[in-house]
C-alpha cells in the first residue's frame, strides 16, 4: 500500500458505528450508516475536540461531543451551530473485509456538495 | 416582661450570639433568635447546609445516563445527572471560569452542559471537555484536569432518595439516617420495588424561617385539628380527630434530629383525600407490609403522620406528598414538592395520588392554604426588638417517654407531643457549635434492629 | 400551548363576543366578591379547570414547559372545585379572616366557534392582584384558554386552562380562582 491509501480491517471498528484510527494525516473518523462506511477528519474544525466521541445522529449527521455543533458525514458540511468550516473528508472504499481510505481524495458527496468549502451556517 | 429564667434577654444583633443561650430544652423554651438573626442564618449555611446529608433526587427522576436534575442544597445550585456506568454524581452548577449558572433546565436529558458565557463544555460526569476557541487556551499551560465542574464530596442513596453532602468528613448515610431507616421502610420499601415521583415539581415561595416549616412536620400533629379544620371539614365532611385523647395510638419517633409523629391506623392522612379508592389501596397493602416488614409498621403506612428528615425534608405518607424546604436567608424559603407512590402501584391509582396530594399539599392546597400565614407570621411578629427577646414554649410532652421498648430511636407516647421539636433542636444546636463533624456529638447511635 | 384556533372556523360575531366578554367580566366580579356559589354554578358538569405549574425545559427537550399529568396548582373536576370552595366557607379557614381582597382583571378576549355547535373557544389575558393584612400583595398574571358552552340564555364553562409565567409560585397560597 502506498502512502496516500490507508487500509483498515472491518473487525477493528469499534460496535458503536465510530471509530477512531491514525493516519498520516493525523487522527480520522470512520462511519458505519446502514452498511455504507464513511470517513472524515476526527478534529471538529470549530474547536479541540474528537468526532469520534460524539454522537451519530438522524439525517446522517454526527454530533461533535464538546458543544454539539454537527456536520453531514458523506460529504462534511457543517450543518447545526458552532460548526461553520467543513470537515475534510476521505473516499472509502470497500472490499468486503477491510476498508481502503484515500488519503488524497475526497469522499463524493463532497465533491457534488455545492455548499462545500464555502461558510455555510 | 415575663422574666423566665434560661434564655438571655440581652442578646441582641451582635456577630456572635451565644449558642447556649438559645435553647433550654429540658424547660422546653427556646430563643426567638433561632428564626430572625442574621448571624445565625449564615452560620446555619455553613454548619447544616454545608454539612449535613440532604435530599436532591428520587432516583427514579434521572433513570437514563444523562438524565439530570437542578436543585439546592441550602443555597447552593447543583445538577444531579446519572453517569454511563448506572451511578449518579452532583455538581455545583457554576462554571469554575467566571461563575455563570451552568444548566438553566429543572430537568432533561444532556450529553453534555455548556456555559453560555465562553462556552465552556463538561462531560456528564463533571469532566470539561473543550471551549469555544480552545486554541486560545493551548498555549497558556491551561490545566483542564484542574478545571470540571465542582463535584459534591458524597452523595447516597437509600430506598430510592438520593442525598448528597458536601463535607467529605460527614458520616455515612446509613450512619446519618441511623434509626430512622427502620420508619423509613415502611412507606418507601413497601415491596420490593419501592417508590417513584410521580407527576412534576410544583415550586412556590413562603416568606418564613425554614426550620418553621421543618419543626412543624417533625412532630406537630397538635396543629392539625385547629389550622386545618377547615380542609377537613371540605375534604371528608368533620374537623380532624382529637387525636390527643388516645395517646395510646400514637408515636413520636426521632433519631440524630429526624422526626416522625404518627398514628397507628393506617389511612388516617390518606383518608383525607377524599378517594376511597386510595384508602382501599393501602387497606389492600397493609397486611403485605406488616408481613414483609411488622405489624406496627405497617399501621404508619398513610396514617395521621408527618415526618422531617434533618434537616429541611419532610414528607407527609398518606397523602404522599414529599418536599424539601430550601433556605433563602432567614425570613424565606423555596420550596419544592413532589408526589411519591409505589411504583407497583396500578396507573389509575398513581393518578389519583398525583391529583390529591396537589389538591390538598400545594399552594393552592386545601391544607397547605393555612400553614402558610402561620409560619409567615411566626417568623415575621420577630422584627420587632422587643419581641425577638421573648422566648418561646416548646415543653409539650415532657415526660412521654417510653422506655421500655424493642423500638429503634427515641420513643415517646402520644403524637400531640413536642419531643421531636424539642430533639430537632438540640441537633440544630449541636451542629451549629461543632467546628468539624468529628465534634458533633454523638447522642444517637444506631441500633441493630434498624440495619 | 394549544393552538384551538385549528379547529375554530371563524371568529364569532360582535354581539356574541360582547356576550361572551360580558360573561367573563361577571365571572371576574363573582370571584372578587367571594360570590363562590354563584361562581361554581357557571361550572359545567364535566368542567376540567387546570393550571399547569411551568418547568424550566430546554427547547429541545420532548417536554415542553406545560406537561399534563406534571405538578398543576387546579387539576380539578367538579367536586374538586366544589371542595375548594366548601373550605372558603367555613368559618375556621384562618387564613380568609379577615378576608383578602381581590381583583380579578380581564381583557385581551378572542372568541372562536368550535368544532361543536354552541361551543366557543376563548382566549383571554388575565391579571390578579390579592392584597391581605397590612401588606401582603401578590400579583399574578397569564392567559387562559377557555371551552364555553351555550346555556339558555348565558354560558358554562367546559374547559378552562390556565397558564401562568412564574415556574416558581410567589406567593404562600393561592386562595381564589383565576
Amino acid at each position: 500500500m502506498t502512502q496516500s491509501v490507508l487500509e483498515v480491517g472491518k473487525s477493528e471498528l469499534a460496535p458503536e458505528g465510530i471509530s477512531r484510527v491514525d493516519s498520516p494525516e493525523g487522527f480520522i473518523a470512520v462511519y458505519e450508516l446502514d452498511g455504507a462506511y464513511y470517513a472524515t477528519q476526527d478534529g471538529c474544525t470549530h474547536a479541540r475536540a474528537s468526532l469520534s466521541e460524539g454522537e451519530i445522529l438522524e439525517g446522517e449527521l454526527i454530533e461533535c461531543p464538546v458543544h454539539g455543533g454537527t456536520f453531514h458525514i458523506p460529504s462534511g458540511r457543517a450543518v447545526g451551530f458552532p460548526c461553520k468550516t467543513p470537515l475534510r473528508t476521505y473516499e472509502v472504499v470497500d472490499t468486503g473485509r477491510t476498508l481502503l481510505i484515500h488519503l488524497e481524495r475526497q469522499a463524493a458527496a463532497t465533491a457534488s456538495d455545492g455548499e462545500t468549502n464555502t461558510n455555510g451556517a | 416582661m415575663n422574666g423566665r429564667k434560661g434564655i438571655d434577654p440581652q442578646t441582641s444583633c451582635r456577630e456572635d450570639v451565644a449558642l447556649e443561650s438559645l435553647m433550654d430544652l429540658d424547660k422546653g423554651r427556646m430563643s426567638r433568635l433561632v428564626f430572625q438573626h442574621p448571624g445565625l442564618y449564615e452560620r446555619e449555611l455553613e454548619r447544616i447546609f454545608a454539612r449535613c446529608w440532604l435530599f436532591v433526587a428520587h432516583e427514579s427522576q434521572i433513570p437514563k445516563a444523562g438524565d439530570y436534575v437542578t436543585t439546592y442544597m441550602g443555597q447552593d445550585n447543583v445538577i444531579i445527572v446519572r453517569q454511563k456506568d448506572g451511578g449518579i454524581k452532583g455538581f455545583l452548577n457554576s462554571c469554575p471560569h467566571r461563575g455563570n449558572k451552568v444548566c438553566f433546565a429543572d430537568a432533561g436529558n444532556a450529553r453534555q452542559f455548556i456555559c453560555n458565557y465562553h462556552g465552556w463544555s463538561f462531560a456528564i460526569d463533571g469532566r470539561l471537555k473543550g471551549m469555544h476557541a480552545s486554541e486560545a487556551f493551548d498555549s497558556t499551560g491551561f490545566d483542564f484536569e484542574g478545571h470540571g465542574l465542582h463535584p459534591v464530596a458524597r452523595i447516597d442513596s437509600y430506598r430510592g432518595l438520593v442525598f448528597a453532602t458536601l463535607d467529605d468528613r460527614a458520616p455515612d448515610l446509613a450512619d446519618y439516617l441511623g434509626d430512622m431507616r427502620y420508619y423509613l421502610d415502611a412507606v418507601f420499601d413497601m415491596d420490593d420495588e419501592g417508590t417513584e415521583f410521580v407527576g412534576g415539581c410544583v415550586k412556590s415561595v413562603i416568606r418564613c424561617n425554614w426550620k418553621l416549616a421543618a419543626e412543624n412536620f417533625v412532630g406537630d400533629a397538635l396543629h392539625a385539628g385547629w389550622t386545618h379544620d377547615s380542609g377537613a371539614r371540605a375534604m371528608v365532611g368533620e374537623g380532624v380527630d382529637d387525636l390527643h385523647k388516645s395517646p395510646e395510638r400514637s408515636y413520636q419517633v426521632n433519631f440524630n434530629g429526624h422526626g416522625w409523629e404518627f398514628n397507628q391506623d393506617i389511612i388516617g392522612n390518606c383518608a383525607s383525600l377524599g378517594d376511597k379508592e386510595l384508602v382501599k389501596y393501602l387497606y389492600a397493602m397493609q397486611p403485605r407490609v406488616a408481613e414483609r416488614l411488622d405489624d406496627f409498621r405497617s399501621r404508619m403506612i398513610g396514617s395521621i403522620s408527618s415526618c422531617t428528615i434533618f434537616p429541611n425534608t419532610s414528607f407527609l405518607a398518606g397523602q404522599n406528598t414529599f418536599r424539601t424546604w430550601h433556605p433563602r436567608g432567614p425570613q424565606e424559603i423555596e420550596l419544592h414538592v413532589w408526589t411519591f407512590v409505589n411504583k407497583s402501584a396500578p396507573p389509575e391509582i398513581k393518578e389519583r395520588w398525583r391529583k390529591g396530594s396537589m389538591l390538598t399539599f400545594s399552594p393552592s392546597g386545601v391544607f397547605e392554604m393555612d400553614d402558610g400565614e402561620n409560619w409567615e407570621y411566626a417568623t415575621r411578629t420577630n422584627d420587632g426588638y422587643v419581641t425577638r427577646r421573648q422566648d418561646l414554649y416548646i415543653g409539650l410532652g415532657r415526660h412521654t417517654r417510653v422506655h421500655d421498648t424493642s423500638l429503634p430511636g427515641n420513643v415517646y407516647q402520644g403524637q400531640v407531643n413536642e419531643a421531636n421539636q424539642r430533639a430537632f433542636y438540640q441537633r440544630w444546636l449541636d451542629l451549629m457549635g461543632a467546628a468539624v463533624w468529628s465534634d458533633v456529638p454523638r447522642r444517637d447511635v444506631p441500633t441493630e434492629a434498624a440495619v | 400551548m394549544n393552538d384551538n384556533c385549528a379547529m375554530a372556523d371563524a371568529a364569532v360575531d360582535m354581539l356574541l363576543h360582547h356576550r361572551i366578554t360580558q360573561f367573563l367580566y361577571r365571572e371576574a366580579r363573582l370571584l372578587d366578591a367571594e360570590r363562590w356559589g354563584e361562581w361554581l354554578a357557571l361550572m359545567a358538569e364535566d368542567i376540567h379547570y387546570w393550571m399547569p405549574m411551568p418547568e424550566n425545559r430546554r427547547r429541545a427537550d420532548r417536554m415542553k414547559a406545560y406537561e399534563a399529568g406534571r405538578g398543576a396548582l387546579f387539576d380539578d373536576g367538579l367536586l374538586d372545585l366544589h371542595r375548594r370552595v366548601a373550605r372558603f366557607k367555613q368559618p375556621s379557614a384562618w387564613a380568609e379572616d379577615p378576608p383578602t381582597r381581590h381583583a380579578h382583571v380581564v381583557s385581551g378576549v378572542e372568541a372562536f366557534h368550535a368544532e361543536a355547535a354552541g361551543e366557543y373557544v376563548v382566549h383571554s389575558t388575565f391579571v390578579n392582584y390579592r392584597s391581605r393584612g397590612e401588606r401582603d400583595n401578590d400579583f399574578l398574571v397569564g392567559r387562559r384558554e377557555d371551552l364555553l358552552r351555550a346555556h339558555a340564555n348565558e354560558f358554562r364553562l367546559a374547559r378552562r386552562t390556565i397558564f401562568i409565567t412564574q415556574s416558581v409560585f410567589l406567593a404562600k397560597n393561592l386562595n381564589t380562582f383565576l
